[in-house]
């Protein structure tokens, strides 16, 4: 009877303990083990290096190859797009043009053998719009802008999804299906529809995750891929877009620095052949080597009516087929 | 340190009440200062000094303004204490000024608003003799510097809480039902205020020229609500721990957006900062005791300092001008007999639709600190501003994905809520769902702590 009485009157920081015990056995495990992991790695850290900065920058390093990817916070957010408070994560999807007849070719002399050869600069062209009727755009929130604001939405196809990266590339489920409910992954997409160019522009996410090394050896694996289950189609390896540098000096993990990096290994994917590389940054960054403040509110997207640089630069970049 | 931060609510909150529920009575005060100095120290350490520098001089203050002097007392009594309160204001304002001015207010110290103007309330009741001096340091500290409300109020008078500061009870249940109080807080910040802001920061990253006008409307409406539970629920999270602590604060809010006109809606909107003005501007200047054209210079006085309190620039001006411009207006329609029409049958909605129409225009006057982007938002509610490259089902996409938060947000925003909270909180149902509550804020706060660009994410 005494220790009811003494239950009652504590009822609710004992339902709050308890309901957290069992959230933190649960699903909220991360909160502790995140916090003992980074302890642990500040220890090592404290031990191997005498210079702190030093050791910080090699525990990031670290991190990135013991945990890879997978382990990250931001892959474990983002593996749950319904909690995540992203309206645009779920609807920016287009539903391929069931493929067909807008994927046949029309120049078949073109494909392989289109005269640049390995290592010849590239020749562009400047097109319209239908020239990306049988293109589809693959890529994070940048590329979801792109869908909403760049007037393709009935011209092209777009596998876009904020917070995508590489390295989920093609397992993440964010393509709607006509007729269907719930979503297919990148790849079976790819696997059901066929089409002439895609573009790809993924990184900014994963700036945080691994080093710029194992970020483009994913990437390449990422492109061949793409050539393997496109063999009609060219691939657009799109350099990242920079940040303002107000948002690149924040003191995270991303920088301009960090992006010109990753960057420069991109444009080496390059084989001129299948496989081009275009930098839109010139255009969108002024002289503070950033984006432009005025194009721009959180210092990352571009604002609706900016994303027309960036459209109009593709437009003037294009690969005859 | 914020209170929805797991710093706050995982280690400072535990350890807090735990020490505080240890050491010896008499010393829970001090504890309470300590706490609420460290507190201050882990938002930004360089802010302390400023803040003690300021209650320093405050108590110093308070104390050399003689007692007893009255308006009867010698005349050289009546001056000094006149010099010393005059001194006393101008030293408080201008110190805030000064940071509100400094760089746009970049250097703001955290919370300078609030204790300055608390601790103006202690100078000038004190000159007034409506309250006596604290002759202990340690409780005027405490009184200035507690943290439930160090950063964002309320703010209380010194006599609010001169009993509370002195003799407090500290028991379970004072403790359990702060802490039931602080959880709907939380949630109403953590659940659905940043939840909801989401979609004006959307509207934000598109740019105003190339929104619809529906979803300009939305997003009006949706900052309106995130304004809201964000300032709500800060307000109850302080009440709460002010009542585990063993203190009574006033409440903020009294359901705001049930009100039927604007003047209605600032006697329910942050009262405790409104009726500072009533009290120590409005009414010392003759209230509206001396005809209209009178009332409506008090009135503006009132606006263009409560404008200026939240910031030195033009739009928090735009804003505070518009709010008197309406309160003025709705003064005359009263007198021309329009609240006998809006009784009728009927008729009755209408000062409803009316303030759920005009507050969130106010409130976009509020939130967009550049004025010619606040044209341009304005331009587009109205439709009197040509869209770029406006995407033409935008605001549909956004009533798909935010629809249930905005049913939320309008429910919690009549007494609805509250009645459910006080029927249920005392059952183990009731107990069970706010328990559950505050994880699910930890959750949400834990995903976007490993990833700040959740919200944001690109």
């Amino acid at each position: 009877m005494i220790r009811l009485k003494w239950m009652k009157k504590w009822s609710y920081l004992i339902l709050l303990a308890a309901t957290g015990v069992v959230y933190l056995c649960g699903g909220g495990r991360q909160i502790y083990e995140n916090y003992l992991a980074e302890i642990g790695e500040w220890v090592s850290g404290m031990e191997r290096g005498t210079n702190p900065s030093e050791s910080g920058d090699h525990m990031v390093e670290e991190r990135g190859k013991d945990g890879g990817p997978e382990e990250t916070g931001l892959h474990d957010a983002d593996g749950d797009p319904e909690e995540t408070g992203e309206q645009t994560a779920e609807d920016p999807f287009q539903a391929p043009d069931t493929g067909g007849e807008e994927t046949a070719p029309e120049g078949e002399e073109a494909g392989e053998d289109n005269g640049f050869g390995d290592g010849t600069a590239p020749v562009y062209q400047t097109v319209e719009d239908d020239y990306f009727a049988d293109a589809v755009f693959i890529g994070d929130s940048r590329t979801v802008g792109m869908y909403e604001y760049g007037e393709l939405e009935e011209i092209s196809t777009f596998y876009a999804s904020t917070g995508l990266t590489i390295y989920k590339l093609f397992d993440a489920e964010i393509v709607e299906t006509p007729g269907q409910r719930g979503k297919i992954t990148v790849e079976e997409a790819l696997t059901q529809n066929q089409f002439r160019k895609i573009y790809l522009m993924v990184g900014i996410n994963e700036m945080g995750t691994g080093t710029v090394e194992s970020f483009i050896a994913k990437y390449q694996e990422v492109v061949d891929h793409l050539l393997e289950l496109q063999p009609e189609a060219i691939v657009y390896v799109q350099g990242i877009l920079k940040v303002t540098a107000e948002r690149s000096a924040q003191g995270d993990y991303i920088t301009n620095e960090g992006i010109e990096e990753r960057n420069e290994q991109l444009a080496g994917l390059a084989d001129n052949v299948r496989v081009f590389y275009l930098d839109a940054n010139p255009l969108i960054c002024d002289e503070t080597g950033g984006m432009a403040p005025s194009y721009t509110f959180d210092g990352v997207h571009l604002k609706a009516k900016y994303i027309q640089i960036w459209k109009d630069y593709l437009k003037s970049h294009a690969v005859d087929l | 340190m914020e209170f929805n931060s797991i710093g706050f609510l995982l280690c400072f909150l535990p350890a807090f009440f735990v020490l505080y529920g240890l050491v010896p009575k008499r010393y829970r005060n001090v504890t309470i200062l300590l706490g609420s100095l460290f507190f201050y120290a882990m938002g930004n350490l360089w802010n302390l000094p400023i803040l003690m520098a300021s209650v320093l001089a405050n108590f110093w203050l308070g104390g050399r303004l003689v007692q007893g002097s009255g308006r009867k007392g010698s005349g050289r009594k009546i001056q000094k204490n006149k010099f010393l309160l005059l001194a006393g204001i101008a030293g408080n304002v201008g110190l805030l000024a000064f940071f509100k001015v400094a760089r746009g207010g970049a250097y703001l110290p955290l919370g300078i608003s609030f204790y300055t103007f608390q601790m103006l309330s202690y100078l000038i009741d004190v000159y007034r003799e409506e309250e006596k001096s604290e002759n202990s340091f340690l409780r005027f500290a405490v009184y200035v510097c507690m943290f439930p409300r160090l950063l964002s109020g309320p703010i209380v008078r010194y006599g609010e809480v001169r009993e509370n500061l002195r003799k407090r009870k500290f028991h379970a249940e004072n403790l359990q039902q702060g802490l039931k109080v602080f959880t709907v807080g939380l949630a109403a910040k953590v659940l659905l205020a940043d939840r909801i802001g989401l979609l004006w920061r959307q509207v934000q990253v598109t740019g105003f020229e190339s929104i619809s006008v529906p979803l300009a409307w939305m997003a009006a409406v949706a900052y309106s609500l995130k304004i809201y539970f964000d300032f709500y629920g800060y307000s109850l999270m302080a009440v709460g721990l002010g009542r585990m602590l063993g203190f009574e604060l006033p409440e903020n809010f009294r359901e705001p957006y049930m009100a039927r006109t604007v003047r209605d809606f600032y006697r329910r909107w942050h009262i405790t900062l409104g009726r500072w003005f009533c009290r120590y501007v409005y009414i010392p200047m003759g209230g509206s005791r001396r005809g209209e054209w009178r009332t409506a210079v008090n009135l503006l006085a009132v606006w263009l300092l409560t404008a200026l309190w939240h910031g030195f620039s033009a739009n928090f001006l735009i804003w505070g001008m518009l709010i008197w411009v309406l309160i003025v207006a709705e003064r005359q329609g009263k007198a021309l007999g329009m609240d006998g029409l809006f009784r009728k049958k009927g008729f009755r909605i209408l000062p409803h639709l009316y303030l759920i129409t005009v507050i969130p225009v106010t409130w976009m006057c509020f939130a967009i600190t550049d004025v010619s982007q606040l044209q341009i938002y304005l331009g587009r509610m109205f439709g009197v501003l040509e869209g770029v490259r406006v995407s033409a089902g935008d605001w549909l996409k956004a009533l798909e994905t935010y629809w249930y938060l905005f049913g939320i947000g309008f429910l919690a925003c009549t007494s609805a809520v509250k009645r459910l909270f006080f029927r249920w909180k005392d059952s183990v149902g009731g107990m069970l769902v706010l328990a559950v509550l505050f994880w699910l804020c930890i959750r949400r706060m834990t995903l976007e702590g490993q990833n700040p660009f959740l919200y944001f994410s690109f």
